[in-house]
């Protein structure tokens, strides 16, 4: 062994000594290298090439593999590697509200994997930032046009039977920087303000079938407990379908960013219609008028008219792989090699049927392939194979649903709307993928 | 061979034909709800109960066979008129009265370091005004494209919010932002009258121009608002929800394409001749990313110690730039009980509207001295 580890004592003085000083101690040999520490890459350019060398980090016992680990009882709430530190969610004083409490931090989607948001990492949006609220004064009102008017505690609420369903939430403001031409080159701020979690809950149908709606309701407002008392205005029919009040977001409560202990879900809708730390739900014959259904969550079309109570979140994809964070320069690829080119896909209107992918930029489109659990108003992973041949491309992606929308262009959804709408934009975009491999974000207009 | 080809045109074939079927996948979505036999209410599906399961959700049909009244207590008339508070075009707001220039002084101590001088939105804190709210409603069609530098429509209380209702109501249950629900009806009347006043508001047919103008429950509905009619669809009255619902159920209300078949679209050639690359302008992307974007795998790097600069700059400079800001002099009016006095206020708030901490709970007491000293003596 000896003989074998110094025949390659340079490379094994790279692989061994970035990190663990520890190890070092044990063995003199190691002792001597720790004295000329040499650069990481070196070892990753070796591990990739081929160069007929044979791979130290293969050659050689690797140093997490020789020592006790951490005993079960260390992290009672696990927590990432440390190597992840850079998977996180992220902020700029572009989207604040002067402070970071009227704001919007957003999920890292070039590092997402399935359909399924860690909690950690669910975009964040309030109005007056994260409550924190004590599940045992938690109370739940429901008054208005119901014959019962009543009040519920978390425990109570718990008790009903439970439903479960996997759904995005995405702020209606996803992608609302970019209606006068490009302006986020990262796919995490020009598509992260949405995440996608396994909710439980309670449809609210099944709790006001005992209250005995009056049937002049036509609104329900849900209002937060928070600073802010974030209220919207539902409609009944959206209450007598799919509403739910959740507690569980991926197995465990809500995160106070998500509304700890209980916050409304609209699936499909806007975010910020699904009212978070919710503690009232009043039934009324005409809309309320809150205050983020008019100053806010209004699409000013360019007629000059304002679209009000826009509600769900319209069929959008966007390609993750490759991406500005993520892109083929310095993966080492070579003319003719395969990757994979994926993404998401999503509509707050139905199922995702089909994504079409360009490779010029919208002018030709070739079916790409769905992947995974195809869920109704849920994240749909979709794949496309190509062969690296080096060229530059303009990659854009185009979703369509079971309700029979197809993404516009640029041009077709701005002839409409205008520039100034901020919400619900979800025309396709696209990736230019340079010579070199790095990505840009651009979009094609007439 | 000759069968072998054949096999293999067959399988294309049929390849083809499940890639159409995937298309028209059967989801067992429906165009109207079973409960009322109308379209679905935002322009999307809806999933049925069949065979047990709702898309594919499998749900259990007895929970709506049984009432849950176990589950719940009716609530007081003293609990109810203690949570349902609100103010809407047509739940007016409670009796009260108050004036322009009692709402200005209000405004001044509570509002002006957030919103500033007149509600210009110094800062980043939204705007309240910008002028005659008559004259900035006719800038609702203006447009930032093609030209990026021209005026875009003005979108404040005054110009654009359909109703008065909405602001008493978002002053009273989400102002002052630091200490919400603190303002009492009578103050609420105030400030309303004082964002009258900013945006130049007529109030039964006369603008509010004297800060003795008094605001109160009947005159409040007399408040003439620009932009009444400026939101689409209609959503008032018995019919509002169907207006929604056929509003959405056309898509090019909101610029929506819904086709009845996908195989009718657009695979080739689907761009004009004019379609050209819009990219980002050398340096003008934003790039203000905090922290800044890497994909690096490493181990995270120990802190360096705390800034104190910027410290200020993440917290406090949104509040603190143009009032109390670093090495103002107008500190000396707040340093007379020494500097731990200051400290302490900083790290507890203020009724004057600095929140806990300036609203980060992260901030340790000594990082919150150190910002202090930094802010007092603008070094």
């Amino acid at each position: 062994m000896s003989k074998n580890m110094n025949e390659n004592s340079e490379v094994v003085e790279t692989a061994s000594n970035e990190i663990d000083s520890e190890q070092t101690s044990r063995r003199d040999f190691f002792k001597k290298a720790a004295a000329s520490v040499t650069a990481l890459a070196g070892t990753s350019l070796l591990a990739s090439g081929d160069t007929g060398k044979d791979d130290p980090l293969i050659m050689h016992h690797v140093k997490w593999g020789q020592k006790l680990g951490d005993p079960v009882t260390k992290n009672r709430y696990g927590i990432p590697s440390p190597y992840e530190h850079n998977n996180v969610r992220r902020n700029t004083s572009l989207l604040a509200s002067g402070n970071w409490q009227a704001s919007i931090a957003v999920t890292p989607l070039h590092e997402s994997e399935g359909i399924i948001t860690p909690n950690g990492l669910f975009f964040s949006r309030s109005h007056g930032g994260t409550a924190h609220v004590d599940p045992n004064e938690y109370r739940l009102m429901i008054n208005g046009l119901v014959d019962k008017e009543i009040v519920m505690t978390l425990n109570e609420l718990k008790r009903y039977p439970s439903v479960t369903r996997t759904h995005f939430i995405e702020c209606p403001a996803n992608g609302g920087q970019e209606w006068r031409g490009p302006q986020f080159n990262s796919l995490q701020f020009a598509k992260g303000f949405m995440a996608s979690a396994e909710w439980t809950g309670v449809y609210i149908k099944d709790i006001i079938k005992d209250l005995g709606v009056s049937p002049k309701a036509l609104w329900m407002l849900a209002e937060g407990s928070d600073n802010s008392e974030m209220g919207r205005t539902v409609p009944m029919d959206k209450v007598l379908d799919d509403a739910m009040l959740v507690w569980g977001q991926n197995g465990e409560a809500l995160r106070p960013e998500q509304g700890y202990p209980v916050r409304l879900l609209l699936p499909g809708w806007e975010g910020n219609l699904c009212v978070k730390w919710v503690k009232r739900l009043e039934f009324a014959a005409e809309p309320f008028y809150a205050k983020e259904e008019t100053s806010k969550y209004t699409a000013l079309k360019k007629t000059g008219k304002a679209i009000q109570h826009f509600y769900a979140n319209e069929v959008n994809s966007t390609v993750t792989h490759p991406s500005p964070e993520k892109p083929w320069k310095g993966q080492g690829l070579k003319k003719g090699d395969i990757v994979e080119i994926q993404g998401i896909a999503w509509s707050g209107m139905g199922t995702i049927t089909g994504v079409d992918i360009s490779l010029d930029g919208g002018k030709n489109y070739v079916p790409a392939n769905l992947k995974g659990l195809v869920l109704p108003k849920s994240w749909t992973r979709w794949s496309y194979i190509h062969v690296y041949d080096g060229k530059s491309l303009l990659l854009t992606s185009r979703a369509m649903d079971d309700a029979g929308y197809i993404q516009p262009t640029v041009d077709e959804e701005t002839s409409v709307t205008g520039v100034e709408a901020v919400y619900h934009r979800n025309a396709v975009e696209t990736w230019e993928v340079t010579e070199e491999g790095e990505v840009n974000h651009v979009q094609i207009r007439s | 061979m000759f069968k072998l080809d054949r096999k293999l045109a067959v399988l294309a074939a049929s390849a083809t034909l499940l890639f159409s079927a995937a298309n028209a996948m059967d989801t067992g979505a429906t165009k109207k709800y079973d409960f009322n036999g109308k379209a679905i209410v935002d322009g999307g599906v809806y999933y049925p109960v069949k065979n047990g399961k709702t898309g594919p959700y499998y749900v259990n049909p007895s929970r709506t066979k049984h009432s849950f009244k176990g589950n719940w207590r009716l609530a007081t008339k003293n609990e109810i008129a203690a949570w349902d508070k609100d103010v809407t075009p047509t739940q007016h707001p409670p009796k009260g009265k108050g004036t322009v220039e009692h709402g200005e002084e209000l405004y001044e101590a509570q509002c002006v370091m957030c919103h500033g001088d007149f509600g210009s939105g110094e800062g980043s804190y939204p705007a309240l005004s910008r002028g005659n709210a008559y004259d900035l409603h006719k800038t609702m069609k203006n447009q930032r494209y093609p030209d990026p530098e021209a005026d875009g429509p003005v979108r404040v209380f005054g110009s654009y919010w359909p109703d008065a209702s909405t602001m008493w109501w978002y002053i009273q249950s989400g102002m002052p932002h630091p200490n919400t629900k603190s303002l009492s009806d009578d103050e609420t009347y105030a400030l309303t009258a004082y964002m009258l006043y900013i945006n130049e508001l007529r109030v039964d047919g006369e603008v509010v121009e004297d800060g003795e103008f008094e605001l109160n429950q009947d005159n409040f509905l007399k408040i003439e608002m620009p932009n009444k009619h400026g939101f689409e669809p209609v959503i008032d009255g018995p019919q509002g929800q169907e207006n929604s619902r056929k509003y959405f159920n056309n898509a090019k209300n909101f610029g929506g394409i819904r086709m009845a078949d996908f195989d009718d679209r657009c695979m080739k050639n689907c761009q004009k001749k004019s379609a050209k690359v819009v990219s980002i302008p050398e340096g003008g992307g934003i790039k203000d990313f905090l922290p800044p974007i890497s994909v690096v795998r490493d181990l995270p790097k120990a802190e360096g110690p705390f800034d104190p600069k910027a410290g200020y700059e993440a917290n406090c400079v949104a509040c603190h730039g143009g009032f109390l800001s670093p090495g103002a002099a107008e500190w000396a009016g707040y340093t007379g009980k020494g500097m731990d006095a200051v400290v302490a206020n900083a790290i507890k708030g203020t009724a004057g509207g600095m929140p806990p901490k300036g609203g980060n709970a992260d901030l340790t007491d000594e990082q919150i001295k150190q910002i202090v000293h930094f802010m007092v003596n603008g070094k």
